[in-house]
């Protein structure tokens, strides 16, 4: 009896920290990974650091030398040029597709896996495949040459090859998001669209009016994943655009000048670590743009 | 009685400076070094690193390093070779933490802020008496303007010849024979090249680099090393002259964004007349080209100033090494006479000894298409240059890039363009 009330005083000793405990490694994994980079982030984008040498504290000397490089306002403009464009596209073609592969018909399946494809392929692949059919000598220019268009440089103008890298994202994203929208849209009472047919609704109408507002909390839910990742593009014009970033490092986008900007033995790491903070800072407005605006519509 | 409860915030905040903490002393490495007295018994372990070439030469970098090791015994050492992709971010990954190996493969371009940042031992302190055995250019290659020393061991050479498709230039009414020797020779046939096919062949896939303006005869920097002189007139009128290429289509349509394996691929598919390259691609050529290969035409590199740019690889010894006796003599080994040219036999390379390119295997011909490309390449080496300022940085690199595709664009003049590239490496310099 006395042992097991010892027992009791030892276990309740041991609560308060248990949790802990068991948290731990989670715990260490963020503080290294996650909390300790940024914290060193925001430190450095106070410094001069160079990738061999400590630095010293310049206090807010980075951000103001930011307002007069035009690489950085020319990264601004494509980051943000980027959430523009494909942020509503990835909202709405890949509920659309859902759409489509969510009847039950036969061989529906291989049309699904076949659009959840890109997702899986390697971006390196995937951008080095579209690269080679929009070059001057590719696919897509024997096509339209056969056509009598004629030659469109895809890779060579700074507009078209921006929106080519856009393009790229979009493909890619559109099988991982239809299938968030599958599985809101098997949600979606079927009797709703049933009432709303017998009322005379046509298939725009019940699109608006019953898909639509079903699955809002989704295309939210969407739109910010979509704009924090298009907000951070790199991979797609890296590949396209070559290291300069396009003509002239005209298709340059934030992310791409943080590592053109930060690495090698001469990076200026002091530098990059603000561009660094002004990507945080812009990608945690857009999360907070889209939910404050799925706030209002609930309201 | 009354259990006293962590606050929970007090447990979390523990967990994270416990963390953070040991952390925060990384990255720095700190000046614990070893000597540059490199007088000592040669013994220990130590590790060399090199660039790329475990693929293809193991079975060499196994003997050498087994050679070494019967040659002193009680020295043991680890070869590690790194991708050719990377490299540079290896190098500085390694450099930041304190883990650079004790020999390591470089470039000038890579020793240069190794040696700023105290990592790079001064060999013409540490092993002066070796420069003797090195061609005179290949030992100042890895000098620092602004810094005294020297601060890798010279490694190999390399230069490359220019291939040109014979066809083409036939079909432009082009002596196909007679390939551009000089930057004007190139700009005229080029024109006419792109002219007579209607813009359909570019004659060259690349925009101009710092190598072309040296090639060129501009001047690249003071010799003070603190500042970039490519924006003076001669460097002007070199931009102004790719500016015509480029609206004439004699320069590729895709040159502002190519990269080397971009070009490559323009060339074997018959889309470009001419391209940079070396003895290796010959056989790339037969493979993957046949028909490009029976019209192949080799000639050297376009120059005006009557020198040829080439490439030069070091080995630089950790200037933190505890094995300094052991590290500067497998670096000098590595690079002496007796094995730049055994490497030399495995590889289209060229050694950086003094006497080793008169061999007859750099001097006598074969009759063999790859024996008469070695041979023009290393009679060229001997009076090359490497134009690349060893304090050009990639971050100079993209800058010039970035100039040159807006004056070929017609967003700047050529002067302007220039003048701005300039101006951004000054402050690049001053900031490295």
């Amino acid at each position: 009896m006395k042992t097991r009330t010892a027992d009791r005083i030892k276990i309740r000793r041991q609560l308060p920290t248990s949790p802990w405990l068991f948290a731990a490694p989670g715990l260490a994994i963020v503080a290294v990974f996650i909390l300790y980079p940024f914290v060193s982030t925001l430190n450095n984008s106070f410094t001069d650091k160079r990738t061999l040498i400590p630095g010293e504290y310049v206090g807010l000397a980075n951000f103001r030398e930011l307002l007069h490089d035009d690489m950085f306002w020319i990264g601004l403009r494509n980051s943000t040029l980027y959430v523009l464009v494909v942020v509503p596209a990835l909202v709405l073609l890949p509920l659309l597709l859902a759409m489509l592969v969510q009847k039950h018909i036969p061989g529906i399946t291989f049309f699904r896996s076949a659009f959840y494809t890109p997702v899986v392929a390697s971006i390196v692949v995937v951008g080095l495949i579209w690269v080679w059919m929009l070059d001057e000598r590719g696919l897509v220019n024997a096509v339209l040459e056969a056509v009598g268009v004629g030659k469109v440089g895809f890779l060579s103008d700074q507009w078209l090859l921006l929106f080519s890298a856009m393009a790229v994202t979009v493909w890619k994203g559109l099988g991982y998001y239809m299938i968030i929208y599958l599985a809101a849209l098997a949600n979606v009472p079927r009797e709703l669209h049933e009432a709303a047919a017998v009322d005379g609704a046509g298939a725009v109408r019940r699109f608006f009016s019953v898909t639509v507002p079903a699955v809002r909390s989704t295309m939210v839910l969407v739109g910010a994943l979509s704009s924090v990742a298009a907000f951070k593009v790199f991979s797609e014009v890296y590949l396209m655009a070559g290291p300069t970033g396009g003509p002239a490092g005209e298709d340059t986008t934030l992310v791409m000048l943080v590592q053109r900007t930060g690495t090698g033995l001469t990076g200026r790491v002091g530098y990059a670590s603000a561009i660094s903070v002004v990507v945080f800072v812009v990608t945690v407005a857009l999360m907070l743009l889209v939910l404050r605006a799925d706030r209002k519509e609930d309201a | 009685m009354r259990i006293s409860r962590i606050p929970r915030r007090a447990v979390a905040a523990g967990a994270v400076l416990a963390v953070l903490l040991p952390l925060s002393a990384c990255g720095d490495g700190g000046d614990d070094g070893g000597s540059t007295d490199a007088s000592g018994k040669i013994e220990g372990k130590i590790t060399f690193q090199t660039w790329n070439l475990k693929a293809n030469f193991k079975p060499y970098f196994e003997g050498l390093v087994a050679e070494f090791e019967d040659k002193y015994p009680g020295t043991d050492v680890k070869w590690v070779d790194q991708p050719g992709e990377g490299y540079a971010d290896k190098i500085s990954a390694d450099a930041a933490a304190g883990t650079l190996p004790d020999v390591v493969n470089v470039s000038p371009d890579l020793v240069a802020p190794l040696a700023k940042a105290g990592l790079a031992l001064d060999l013409g302190k540490a092993a002066g008496k070796y420069e003797k055995e090195y061609l005179p250019g290949a030992w100042k290659s890895h000098q620092i303007p602004g810094t005294e020393g020297t601060y890798a061991f010279p490694w190999y050479l390399n230069t490359g010849p220019l291939f040109y498709n014979k066809r083409l230039f036939k079909e432009a009414g082009l002596d196909e024979n007679k390939p551009p020797k000089t930057y004007d020779q190139l700009f005229g046939q080029a024109l006419q090249l792109a002219k007579k096919s209607d813009g359909k062949v570019a004659t060259l896939a690349n925009v101009p680099t710092i190598e072309d303006f040296g090639r060129y005869g501009v001047p690249l920097m003071n010799k003070e090393g603190t500042g970039f002189t490519f924006n003076d007139a001669k460097g002007v009128e070199l931009l102004t002259e790719y500016k015509k290429l480029y609206d004439a289509k004699a320069l590729d349509g895709q040159a502002l964004t190519a990269t080397p394996e971009s070009t490559g691929k323009k060339f074997l598919t018959e889309a470009v007349a001419m391209n940079p390259g070396s003895a290796l691609d010959l056989e790339k050529f037969k493979k993957e080209a046949p028909k490009l290969y029976k019209n192949i035409g080799i000639t050297p590199q376009i120059s005006s100033t009557g020198k040829d740019n080439m490439y030069v690889m070091g080995v630089m010894v950790n200037a933190r090494t505890k094995q300094t006796p052991a590290a500067v003599a497998f670096a000098h080994f590595v690079t002496d006479a007796e094995h730049q040219m055994e490497f030399a036999k495995k590889v289209a390379i060229f050694p950086s000894t003094r006497g080793s390119l008169d061999d007859p295997y750099f001097t006598e011909q074969d009759g063999k298409e790859e024996t008469r490309v070695r041979v023009a390449a290393a009679k060229s080496i001997k009076t090359a240059v490497n134009y690349t300022p060893v304090l050009f940085s990639e971050q100079m690199k993209v800058e010039l890039r970035n100039a040159v595709a807006k004056a070929l664009q017609g967003k700047e003049s050529p002067e302007e363009a220039l003048d701005n590239a300039v101006k951004n490496c000054d402050r690049l310099l001053k900031q490295s």
